[in-house]
């Protein structure tokens, strides 16, 4: 039977054309709109790797009243103890600008034996950095006072960075850059998602804040007390822009900043699930259409092969196979360019994410197929031979 | 072979009722030929119907062979029409997206044979008819009459005991029609294949063994 079906399909392909091309678009958006799903729901499960809850963000801008590095250093170390004096304060980190859950981005190459990784994000911080957002070493150790004095720049990398560039291999220790700028990983820390929920951790490499990179910063994390509220805020705010004169001083609480990246995220991933269900929705209704059509277009046929043998269930069972037989060309069609994404690697994916997706993407190709051709198929069991035949 | 018992058929719709077959009961012998003549709108086409089990009478029975037909849920009704009935249509009923060859081959898809089974059969059955150098060809490629000799390869390709024609020659001219006709009686004389055969022709219906005449659905002659 299915040598006569393909025979019967292979003989109408020019009419088959449009319905498989119907199918195949179909297949592409599912596959673009399903990737990004996927994509977003596996970072989603993943750890953050930190804690924003009751850490502020300060934002400042110091200009360049003070010239001199290590006299700058010891204005912030002035500055950062009378905060930490403050009882609701925790602990407190001067960082570059690129702080968590916020869209500034610093991105540098990372370089071990003379091979360049990209997109590598870096982070300029302080000694107490890891504590203020609580992260997670996996390897080795964060900074302290003893890096100041060595004769190699000390770095921490995080997990996605070493299993990139070092496999299972053991880092730390390891000194990696040319000669004009050697450094040491001292620690490997646990990924941790600053880009929000949905976004992947990437690959990172934390520096400790030097004299040179000390003129650079402008924001400070604050990890503060479970009741720290608005009139510590106030204090917080009156002390800061006392301290730093003539600075715009703006403080924001991460938790905040969480919400406003993950819309951020969202809101592109809303719009186009809901672009492709109003397209899934007019492709159901134009296959549900052309299945009808060629049902009615083939009653003579559907007569025929009643009267010479076949069953109700047998006719709509090949109505329906028929139409399954379609899909499966338009997928197959479809899937070559689907494996395209990963094998190229274009959007830098993980190959996990692309295959889901497609899985995803023919199993809703065959279910959509499948309801919108049962009922066009039940009809045709219906139909009454005699009836059909006296039509034709 | 065929035995109808007081067939009668009424057609309703909301607000008519109209009885297309009146109280008509027929045997019909193993092995004869049997024409059904009368005026369109008769029942003729709705008598035949019956009798190939495509339509149910709306009172009567109808048995063929030792089989009441009456009880038969819709996959044995398939299965028996399969097996032992075959069926030519004024109009053909060809597929036109399938070869000559595949539409000869329709009926045994819906049984247990092989490809091999299948094509072997329909070539026997379309040598039979003299198109055997027509296989690979489409429908559309084909004359009236030759479509119609694909569609009797089809009707005797499962080898069925019975043969129910629907004015097989009215489409045609009068030498294709007596090209079909013949090929019709041998059929009868050689297989002693049972026919029953609607038609609106004279000359077609005196070469058959009996005649049954219908008027405003009922038997007449």
């Amino acid at each position: 039977m299915y040598r006569h079906l393909f025979k019967l399909i292979w003989n109408k392909r020019k009419q088959n054309f449009l319905l498989m091309s119907e199918m195949l678009v179909s297949f592409l958006v599912l596959f673009a709109v399903f990737t990004l799903l996927v994509y977003y729901y596996q970072n989603y499960k993943k750890p953050m790797g930190f804690e924003y809850k009751n850490v502020w963000l300060v934002n400042y801008s110091n200009g360049d009243k003070i010239h001199n590095g290590d006299s700058l250093k010891l204005f912030y170390e002035t500055l950062k103890r009378e905060i930490r004096a403050m009882p609701e304060v925790k602990d407190i980190s001067l960082s570059s600008s690129n702080v968590p859950l916020t869209q500034s981005m610093i991105q540098n190459g990372f370089f071990y034996k003379g091979k360049e990784t990209n997109n590598v994000n870096t982070y300029q911080v302080d000694d107490s950095y890891e504590n203020v957002l609580q992260m997670k070493m996996l390897e080795g150790r964060w900074f302290n006072k003893t890096d100041a004095v060595t004769n190699t720049v000390p770095i921490v990398i995080n997990s996605s960075l070493k299993e990139e560039v070092f496999g299972k291999e053991q880092v730390v220790g390891k000194i990696i850059g040319d000669d004009k700028a050697k450094k040491q990983i001292i620690g490997v820390v646990a990924d941790t998602k600053f880009k929000g929920d949905y976004e992947a951790s990437g690959m990172a490499s934390f520096s400790r804040i030097d004299s040179s990179s000390i003129h650079w910063m402008g924001k400070m994390l604050i990890r503060v007390t479970a009741d720290a509220g608005p009139a510590f805020e106030g204090r917080l705010y009156k002390k800061i822009a006392g301290y730093i004169e003539n600075s715009n001083v703006e403080i924001e609480h991460l938790i905040n900043k969480r919400k406003s990246i993950n819309y951020f995220a969202l809101v592109p991933m809303i719009v186009l699930s809901i672009v492709s269900c109003f397209l899934i929705i007019n492709v159901a209704l134009g296959l549900f259409g052309v299945l009808w059509y060629n049902i009615n277009r083939r009653r003579g046929e559907i007569g025929l092969r009643r009267a010479i043998g076949a069953t109700g269930r047998s006719v709509a069972s090949q109505l329906v196979i028929e139409t399954m037989i379609l899909a499966t060309f338009s997928l197959i069609i479809g899937a070559f360019f689907a494996v395209q994404f990963p094998l190229l690697n274009v959007f830098d994916l993980s190959t996990g994410v692309y295959m889901t997706a497609l899985v995803l993407s023919i199993i809703f190709i065959y279910l959509l197929v499948l309801v919108c051709a049962f009922y066009p198929g039940r009809q045709a069991a219906a139909i009454y031979p005699a009836v059909a035949l006296h039509e034709e | 072979m065929i035995r109808l018992q007081n067939i009668e058929k009424v057609y309703r719709t909301d607000t008519i009722e109209t009885l297309a077959l009146n109280s008509i009961s027929l045997d019909v012998d193993k092995g004869e030929f049997l024409s059904i003549m009368g005026p369109s709108g008769c029942g003729k086409s709705t008598l035949l119907n019956i009798m190939g089990l495509l339509d149910a009478p709306s009172k009567g029975d109808v048995r063929i062979g030792d089989q009441a037909t009456l009880n038969l849920s819709d996959k044995q009704l398939a299965h028996f029409r399969n097996k032992k009935l075959g069926f030519i249509f004024q109009s053909y009923h060809l597929i036109n997206d399938l070869q000559v060859l595949d539409n000869v081959e329709l009926p045994l898809l819906y049984r247990n044979t092989t490809a091999k089974e299948r094509k072997q059969l329909a070539t026997e059955a379309l040598e039979k008819v003299g198109l055997s150098n027509r296989i690979k060809h489409f429908p559309t490629q084909l004359s009236g009459g030759q479509r119609q000799r694909v569609a009797i390869a089809r009707a005797i390709v499962g080898r069925p005991e019975i043969i129910l024609a629907d004015e097989p020659t009215g489409n045609l001219d009068s030498a294709m029609g007596s090209e079909i006709m013949e090929i019709l009686i041998q059929l009868n004389k050689v297989d002693k294949t049972t026919i029953v055969m609607v038609t609106h022709d004279e000359n077609m219906a005196n070469k058959t063994h009996r005649l049954v005449r219908l008027f405003d659905g009922a038997q007449v002659q």
